[in-house]
Order: C-alpha cells, then structure tokens, then sequence
C-alpha cells in the first residue's frame, strides 16, 4: 500500500507540476462554468433594466381603472398593454409579459379612498422572474398611491363620493348609531375640509400632487393568480423549476470537463512512462504491476475528487445551493471511479503520448458532446438524446445535477452512479489487461 | 562457480524469426565487472532485459542469488528485484522532477525512508557529481548529468549487482570519463556490476572479464588479456628506418625505409633488430585489442554493427 501512495503521490505532483495540464483541469472549467453560468442567466440574475412588459385586462372600464391604467404607463420602468383575459395570461406563460393585472368591476368604486375597503387587483407573473416582480408589485402600490392623491385632490369628485357615502350610511341599518355619528362627524370634518380646500385655490395656484405612501393605509389587496399550466415534473419545464441558481446547471458540466481533463492528463501519463522509460524501473522495482496500476488509478480518482471538491467549493461560493451533499459526495465518488477505468483505457490506445493524447481527446470530445458537457442535454435534439445515454458524461452529470438541483432521492441516484461505477470497473478490468497484454 | 552472484543457463529468447538469445550462458562473480561486449542488435539489451525479468526466455534460466529470477513459466521473486539494480540504455527518469525527487521516488519505492533514504540520496547525489543541483529538474541538465543520475537511480537501494546497459551512448567525453571514474569507484568497492557496451576501449577500460556476443550467441568469455592473447593475434610494428643494411635480413614489408611486420614477441624481436645493428628514426609496436579479438571471431569489425 505504501508503494501505491508513493507512486500516486509521485504522479500528482508530475500532474501539477504540468502548468498547461493543471490548466485544463482546473483553470478551463472554471472558465467554461462561469461563461455558461454567466450566459445562461436565470433566476438570480436580475441586472436588466429592460422595461417591464405587462398585460392588463380591466373589468371596470370605469374612469378610475382608466386613470390607474394610464399612471402605470408613465411608469417609465414599465410598458403597459390592455387585453383580454386569455391573451394576457398565455402572454406570460409564453415569456412574453412579466406579469399579468387583473382590475376587477368595482375597482374604481374604491381605489385610492382609504377609508373604504381597498379593491383587489389580481396578479400573475412569470414565475422565473420573481425578482422583477417584486418590483413592479412595488410600482403598482405607488400607481394605487398616485390615484389616491389625484381623487383626494379632485375636490368635486370628492363631495361627490362624500354625498354618495352619506347615503349609504343612512341606509345600512348594520351600523350602531354610535358609529353611525362618528363616521357622520368625520365625513362632515372631510366636507369643511373640501370646501376650505377649494376656497385656498381660488386664492392660490395650486401645485400637482405629490405622490402618497400608503401612511399605514391600504391601497390595494394584491392577489397571486397562478398563470402557469400544470407541468408535469418530469418534463423539462419540470425539471427546470427546480433549479435555483445559474450555476446550478454550468458548474456540473464545467466540472466534467475538468474530470475529462483528469482522464486524459493520467492516460498520457501511463504512455509517457512507457515512453521515457520510467515503466521499465516501476516494472523492475520490488512492486507488482498491478500496485503500479493501482498507484496510477489512485492519482487519477484523488485528482477526480479534488476537481469535483474545487469546482463546488467555488460554486458554493458563488451562490450554488446544492441540495445533498452526502448525494454529492455519492456522485463525487462514483464520477471519480468511472473516469478512472476509462483513463486506463485510453491510456491502451495509443503506444506514444501523442497517440494517447489524440485518442484521448477525440474521445473526450465525443462524449462531452452527447453527454450534454456542451450543451445540458435536455435542450438537446431528440436523437441527441437518445445517443446521450451512451456518454458516461451524460450520467456523471445526471448524478451531480441529481444531488445539486434535481433532489434526487437514493434509488434515483442508483441509476447514475450505478452506470458510472459499472463503467469503472470494467474500464479499469479492459485497461489492466490491455496494458498487460502490452 | 562457487563464488558467482549470478548465472545464465542456455537462455534463448526470440522475436519471430529473429533470435535475439540464443543458448547463452554465462555467470556473473562477486565483485567482478562483466561486460557484454558486441555490436548493436547482438542481444545485450535483450540479455539485461532477461536478466531483470523483463522478459521470459523462451528456454534455459537465470539464477540470481540463489533465486530463480526468469524461466519458463517461472515468476519474477520481489526479493530478487531488490537485488538489482539497473540502469537502462534509454534514460528513465522523471524530467520534471529534480534530481533529489527521482532519487526519493525510487528509493521509496524499494522500501527507503527516514534516514536510511536521505543518506542513500545524499551518497547516489555525491557519486552523481550533483549535490550542487540537487533541487534542480532533470530537464534542466545536461546529457552526461542525466546519464549520471541515470545510473545513481540505479544504486539508490544498494543493489547487489548493478547492471549497466551502455551508460555512454550519447554522451561527450568529459561526461564519458565521469561516468568511467563512478564505475570504476564502485570496482573499487567490490560492487558487481554487468556492464553491456559496444565499444572496446570501454571494456578494456572497466571491465574485469569481457563476453563477446554476437547475433545472440556468446563468442568467448575470458579476461581482456586472456582474450587478446587467445584471439588477438600478433602485434604490428611499424616503424621507419634511420639506414638500411643490404645484409641485415628485415621481416615483413619494407616500403622504401618503413617497415611494417607482425608478431607474437613485438619487443624481442625490435631488440634483435637493433642488436643487428638496425636503427630506427621511428617505431610504434601496436598490442592486438578487443576489436582484433571480435574480428578474429566474427571475421568483421565490432563497428560495422
């Protein structure tokens, strides 16, 4: 065992000491994870100042869901369209609006009058930008404090809606002649006020408003409406609800480059002892051939895991959450098990280091690009995809996803790590005896 | 041979039609340097090759120590490989590891450690000239400072034969003579060594007895002089004369007044000469060597491969 070390340690340090090696094994799939991350944006990405398209379908057509309407579109942060129901939920479903308001009948009866129960306006946005819709929430709060300003300095339509008040008070029987006087004396209060008002304006030229918080009142009732069809969880919509970070998906691919990278530095490894004749001492020396494979083996699975270790570290750090991590652990392990049978086959495909090194590769290539190290393969072409479970790529990357974001249980990660480890092995069984017949 | 570390036994190994081996025996004596001397493709890298287990003869053995180390069908003892130390035709070490690194790797993988391993490093470091790089990559050195550490790899563990597999070739002559002064400080140490070379002058040079193989077959096995007087033929004076007697009977050629002629007693007959009254303005007496040897028994020249 001791000798094993000795030689795995040995092959480490001439693995590292590589710079352009240790480049593609580190240096590359951090680049490769942060462009593709970078490139593939999604939900924490919210750095877009684009204007916030939403749909609106107003029920009320009343004069004030008109005016509500028209505030929302002054909002330069956002372009407002009016449509119908149907339209403007399938536009968010398609992507092509943020959000969707509903104003219902009665919305203008009682928006922006605080003391009157405030109107619900329904909302449903894309739930991929949860970012954006927390701000447009926002906006619609403000435009629901504009038209409280513009009613209460419309001081007609006020006495208007004061005398309308009055009326309904005398006639619901509901209220307690205690309350009844009170409200009666605060509409009464509100009247001195409204005709105090307008005997200030005749004297003064009055300024706009100016825009109202809501000073602890409530302007509207905002209520989620789902938009979205029932996804199957199955299905890539499915899947794709799941992911919580952009890293989620770059850094499991950008990882497997790096592990290709491992596999291809110790198969050339293997050949260049042949072709420096280091094999002749490690075959001579008091150790077997197989405690010489075992070493090489050893080098490859410890520079696997360290790759996989790097990359997560580094994606932890940039906000990656992964669900497991005993699950990552698991995929670590076995991702570093496969590659470890297929470097000792490579290694056996060619008898000098540029021989290995092409072989290697075109292999490598090969199988990142069906195995979704390219492009994630669930944004593949149907036969793509059906090739792709021929690429221990495809399943290395199953089983990272399955433990970062996918949340897969134990008996669903079997499936991956099972193929992973049965690669392994018989990688490492054809590779042995290949080198031996040698 | 009651005092040999190592013997050979009718081995034979071939590569298709090629017989690389072919019924060679030999022994190796305690503290005795061996060379296998023979043009290239006679078989010496394919005997060392045997030797180390390497590869399987075909038929016949090889004892080291008291072991087996390669037969038909017989396994390869650890212990025996720690008995032998080697150091390969091709340089094997690891270029982008210093000196001292390849030098710890190998005597790890032989079992050193501690201070047993550090000593092994800093003796093969001296005996390799290259203390002062020790910290430095072999990429970085010279030929004749790879060959050295080539060879220092070889003695990290304290073998008990070191076999040698033409340590020179590449090499310029101020690192040839280093190498020459290491190995003939190990002679001087009693340390075993086989030592396999295509060049005479090396084997004369080092070499306490000399096996002249060739096309895988061992030609004679004896000591340089033995060798030389067995299978050297006679010597060849040369020589111009100062005046010439009619009288005085002269051997060999005379070309006007050189001389030239062969002989088994070169310095008696020179004597004779002068006491007859022949003078010479020059003389070379040139002794018979290996190459004489290998023409004798080959009938062609080592350098003609």
């Amino acid at each position: 065992m001791n000798q094993v070390l000795v030689m795995a340690i040995k092959d480490l340090r001439l693995l590292f000491r590589d710079k352009l090696g240790a480049f593609f094994i580190i240096g590359f799939p951090i680049l490769m994870g942060i462009f593709f991350g970078m490139v593939m944006g999604g939900p924490s990405s919210g750095s877009s100042r684009a204007k916030m398209k939403i749909a609106i379908v107003d029920l009320d057509q009343s004069s004030l869901s008109a005016k509500f309407v028209s505030l929302l579109e002054s909002n330069e942060s956002i372009e407002v369209i009016e449509t119908e129901l149907e339209l403007a939920k399938e536009g968010v479903r398609k992507g092509q609006r943020l959000a969707m308001l509903v104003l219902n009948e009665g919305f203008g009866e009682t928006a922006g009058i605080f003391w009157e129960k405030p109107p619900t306006i329904q909302i449903g946005v894309d739930p991929s930008r949860s970012a954006e819709s927390a701000m447009l929430q926002g906006m619609i709060l403000e435009g629901i404090g504009q038209l409280a300003s513009q009613r209460m300095g419309d001081l007609s339509s006020m006495q208007d809606m004061l005398k309308k008040s009055r009326k309904q008070l005398a006639n619901d029987q509901s209220i307690s002649s205690g309350n009844r006087l009170l409200i009666n004396s605060f509409f009464s209060s509100l009247e001195g006020m409204t005709q105090s008002i307008r005997a200030l304006q005749t004297d003064a030229d009055d300024s706009s408003s100016s825009p109202v918080g809501n000073g602890g009142f409530e302007f509207a009732k905002l209520k989620s409406i789902d938009v979205s069809r029932k996804i199957d969880p199955a299905s890539q919509p499915g899947q794709m609800k799941k992911i919580k970070s952009k890293w989620d998906i770059s850094f499991p691919q950008s990882t497997m480059w790096g592990v290709l990278a491992c596999a291809a530095g110790f198969a050339i490894s293997i050949a260049r002892e042949r072709t420096q004749g280091t094999m002749m001492r490690l075959q001579i020396a008091p150790i077997s051939r197989s405690e010489v494979l075992i070493g090489k083996a050893l080098a490859c699975f410890l520079s696997v895991m360290l790759v996989i270790s790097f990359m997560v570290g580094l994606g932890l750090l940039l906000g990656m959450r992964p669900g497991s991590y005993s699950m990552l652990a698991l995929a670590a392990l076995c991702i570093a098990s496969c590659f470890v049978g297929i470097m000792m086959v490579m290694s056996n495909l060619g008898t000098t280091e540029e021989s290995v090194n092409g072989a290697g590769w075109a292999i490598n290539m090969v199988m990142a690009m069906f195995g979704g190290a390219m492009i994630p393969v669930m944004f593949m072409p149907q036969f793509m995809k059906s090739l792709s479970i021929l690429s221990p790529v495809k399943w290395g990357i199953l089983a990272l996803e399955g433990a970062i974001w996918r949340e897969f249980s134990l008996s669903e990660m079997m499936l991956p790590c099972g193929i992973l480890l049965g690669v392994g092995v018989a990688g490492v069984a054809i590779g042995t005896r290949m080198l031996n017949h040698k | 041979m009651s005092n040999s570390i190592a013997e050979v036994s009718a081995l034979k190994k071939s590569f298709g039609d090629i017989d690389a081996v072919s019924g060679l025996s030999f022994a190796i004596q305690q503290g005795e340097t061996l060379g296998l001397l023979g043009p290239n493709g006679a078989g010496k890298t394919t005997v060392i090759s045997l030797l180390v287990g390497l590869l399987k003869p075909d038929s016949g053995s090889v004892l080291i120590g008291n072991s087996i180390c390669a037969e038909v069908g017989a396994p390869t003892l650890t212990a025996t490989r720690r008995m032998l130390g080697v150091a390969p035709q091709a340089l094997s070490i690891y270029e982008t590891m210093s000196a001292q690194e390849n030098l710890e790797f190998f005597g790890r993988l032989y079992g050193l450690s501690g201070k047993k391993l550090r000593d092994r490093v800093n003796w093969c470091l001296d005996f390799a000239q290259l203390q002062d790089r020790a910290k430095s990559r072999a990429e970085t050195f010279s030929g004749g400072m790879k060959r050295r550490l080539n060879i220092a790899v070889a003695l990290i563990h304290e073998p008990a034969i070191l076999l040698l597999d033409e340590p020179t070739v590449g090499v310029d002559p101020q690192s040839r003579n280093h190498i020459f002064e290491s190995i003939e400080s190990l002679r001087e140490r009693g340390m075993t060594i086989l030592y396999t070379t295509h060049y005479m002058e090396e084997a004369e040079r080092l070499c306490d007895r000399v096996a002249i193989v060739d096309h895988g077959k061992l030609l004679a096995l004896d000591t340089v002089d033995n060798l030389i007087d067995q299978y050297g033929g006679a010597s060849t004076v040369t020589g111009a004369l100062a005046e010439l007697s009619q009288t005085i009977e002269i051997p060999g050629e005379l070309t006007g007044n050189s001389i030239r002629f062969s002989s088994d007693t070169p310095l008696q007959d020179v004597a004779a000469l002068s006491a007859k009254g022949v003078t010479f303005q020059t003389l070379n007496i040139a002794r018979p060597n290996l190459e004489n040897v290998f023409l004798t028994l080959t009938g062609r020249s080592l350098r003609d491969g």
